[in-house]
């Protein structure tokens, strides 16, 4: 955006400069209204529900009387710390993100790296059926993998298991949020594909003179070069897995969310109307979000080669 | 020791080299088909559950393709083929008549031989099949889900949150990529800052607002269409990732144009209309897709308000299909039946839809 500065030594009253400053201000106006939309619905939905919930965490508002309403100072938030169904929940969501993400990244990354190689025939179609699972509603999925893992009938015991004579597995529910991440790396793998298509080729071409081998390239020029492709990736994965929606949305209900601690929240919400203390729920959940955006956030500056930007070009 | 690499040019023929790239392209097109297959390979078991019939899936010896079991008319009703073992041999007879210590089978090729006597446990027998599709299974869900009617509902949601959403969202991205708004660049890392707020935070007040407004809205008129506004509301305040993507597009579109325009006297909406949105199209067909997606998709809100409405989403309806006491065969085609229409809007839309998430992904 280019800031068109008035004059700025106050002394030099043209009649350019006036116009010049009224028209900057007519355009700020114009500006405005534009995202005015955006603005009210900022004020609507996002800040006035965020400071209610944080009012609310600290009452014991239920749903049912809410005539009953009053002030209970720190109680939900001390209520939570010997809940420990939230305790599990919070570590569930947090594992989640742990697992998931990881696999999201390299399977995206992996992939984004088999598909810049010019060998590679029937990309075009390979893409989209790489990017097709990450737009299969939720439920679909659910039926899936169900009839997969189901003990008996369920096909991975019918053709993998029983034809093998292998011990039935224990853990075999474990794959519904591997497969649920594996699912759902569309995003990712097309940004950070379009990523490495836009790197020029030359800088390969000089360092296989150098003698480079490809990991050596892989690893110095692609994924430096990328960095901001990775970086965005990340953050979209993070949010899809802590239960929100970036880019994608998979369709999980609350209360079946894959982040254990939404479902506890809707649980409370729901189950009890215990409007209180779910807000004082969604209020450390939100903190904890918030804290590790705002860790990879700070982490960009030591692994994010972000382009250098034109000096006028501002945000 | 072993070097795994690529001769160098000089050293060995083109022969050889040509060799060498053949089999490295070999290798790597058959490792990433064959990985497409694995990924894809779950839905395989959907699409064939859902044309099984339920007289095989309750069978545990049945095939594990769309099969159904061979019958023999005889005497005027049908009978079940089974595999029987005999002296001469494994035999495809039809199952008459059973006893406590054998069975009365008759022979489908020579049926005028009258029925044979077989000794033993019938019910060890394996049933015959016959490959089969039952694709009807699609015509009774059809009828039993009303799914014509989801089909409406889900679609005039998709349109209406689209014009919402695609004209807020252009808006606001247009205001925020070529207006000298103070602060703009606060605001607008403000809105980022949006994407990454979880749900929950703001699920409990919102809820608890729609849930009056909406008994509010009772009290005047009993349709189903009020249970729709909160689905469709925020979808005209524009979308956070939406405005992101558009105004990043904006920003790359040079701005000669839209200034000689003004001078010509143009309006900002005119510009807006006539020089950066013909610029643009690829952008706001792909936003116009992601909303589509996840209109189509969307369960949050639609599990929240939609539970006491007739009018239902596809969506939302799915959900109670495992509670209906489907079978895995309807559960099955009721999957298929939910994500066929997204998967055949992507295939159609893929030259847009991939091409532009490309070129938006390289900033951040």
């Amino acid at each position: 955006m280019k800031f068109s500065i008035p004059a700025r030594s106050g002394a030099d009253e043209s009649d350019a400069s006036v116009k010049r400053l009224s028209l900057s201000r007519y355009s700020a106006r114009v500006g405005f209204l534009f995202i005015l939309p955006w603005v009210i619905g900022f004020i609507l939905l996002k800040a006035i529900p965020i400071l209610a919930a944080l009012v609310f965490s600290f009452t014991s508002f239920n749903m049912l009387h809410p005539e009953n309403i009053r002030f209970v100072g720190l109680q939900n938030y001390l209520a939570i710390l010997h809940d420990r169904d939230a305790g599990s929940s919070l570590f569930g969501s947090i594992g989640y993100f742990v697992l998931a993400v990881p696999i999201e990244m390299i399977a995206a990354l992996g992939l984004a790296a088999l598909f810049n190689s010019d060998w590679l025939r029937g990309k075009r179609l390979l893409r989209t059926l790489f990017f097709m699972p990450s737009i299969i509603p939720a439920m679909a999925i659910f039926f899936i993998i169900s009839g997969l893992v189901s003990p008996g009938s369920g096909w991975i015991n019918r053709l993998i298991i029983e034809p093998l004579d292998l011990p039935p597995p224990a853990g075999l529910y474990m794959l519904f949020p591997i497969i649920f991440a594996l699912w759902t790396i569309g995003p990712g793998f097309l940004i950070m594909l379009g990523a490495m298509q836009s790197i020029p080729r030359e800088i390969y071409e000089a360092a296989r003179v150098d003698g480079a081998g490809p990991i050596m390239r892989f690893v110095s020029i692609t994924i430096p070069m990328i960095s901001p492709a990775i970086f965005f990736s990340l953050v979209i994965n993070m949010i899809t897995s802590f239960g929100g929606v970036a880019l994608l949305d998979r369709g999980l209900p609350y209360s079946q969310s894959l982040s254990p601690m939404e479902s506890y929240i809707a649980y409370q919400m729901f189950s009890f109307l215990n409007l209180g203390y779910a807000s004082a729920l969604a209020w450390v959940m939100f903190l904890v979000v918030m804290g590790i955006t705002v860790a990879i956030f700070r982490s960009a500056r030591y692994w994010v080669h972000f382009p250098e930007e034109d000096e006028n070009v501002e945000i | 020791m072993w070097k795994f690499k690529r001769p160098r040019r000089g050293d060995v023929s083109t022969l050889t080299l040509r060799l060498w790239d053949f089999t490295g392209m070999a290798l790597l097109n058959l490792f990433v088909w064959l990985a497409a297959l694995v990924y894809l390979s779950p839905l395989t078991y959907m699409f064939i559950t859902s044309v099984k019939t339920s007289e095989q899936l309750s069978d545990p010896s049945a095939p594990i393709l769309p099969a159904r079991p061979v019958m023999y008319e005889y005497e005027g009703r049908s009978r079940y083929v089974y595999y029987v073992p005999t002296e001469s041999g494994e035999r495809q007879w039809a199952l008459v008549d059973s006893d406590r210590s054998g069975a009365f089978f008759v022979d489908p090729q020579n049926p005028e031989a009258g029925l044979i006597r077989w000794e033993g446990s019938w019910r060890t027998l394996r049933r015959v099949y016959e490959p089969h599709w039952e694709f009807g299974n699609f015509v009774t869900l059809w009828e039993r889900i009303e799914y014509p009617r989801l089909l409406r509902n889900t679609l005039i949601l998709v349109f209406l949150g689209e014009i919402g959403v695609l004209a807020s969202s252009i808006a606001v991205a247009y205001g925020f990529s070529r207006f000298p708004i103070p602060g703009g660049k606060y605001l607008f890392l403000l809105l980022i800052a949006t994407i990454m707020v979880p749900d929950s935070i703001t699920l409990v007040p919102t809820f608890f607002i729609y849930a009056n407004l909406l008994d509010w809205l009772r009290s005047f008129t009993n349709t189903s269409a009020i249970y729709y506004i909160p689905l469709l509301l925020p979808h005209f305040f524009g979308s956070a990732i939406y405005i992101f993507l558009l105004r990043q597009n904006f920003k790359a579109i040079p701005r000669d144009l839209d200034e000689a325009a003004m001078i010509d006297g143009a309006s900002p909406l005119r510009i807006l209309i006539s020089i950066i949105l013909p610029q643009a199209v690829p952008t706001v067909v792909t936003v116009g897709l992601l909303h589509f997606f996840n209109a189509w998709n969307e369960m949050r809100m639609a599990s929240l308000f939609l539970g006491v409405s007739r009018e239902r989403t596809i969506g939302f309806s799915a959900q109670a299909f495992q509670s209906y006491g489907f079978t895995p065969e309807f559960l099955q085609a009721s999957a298929l039946m939910l994500m066929i229409i997204p998967i055949i809007v992507l295939f159609l839309a893929q030259r847009f839809f991939m091409q532009d998430m490309v070129v938006t992904g390289i900033e951040k």
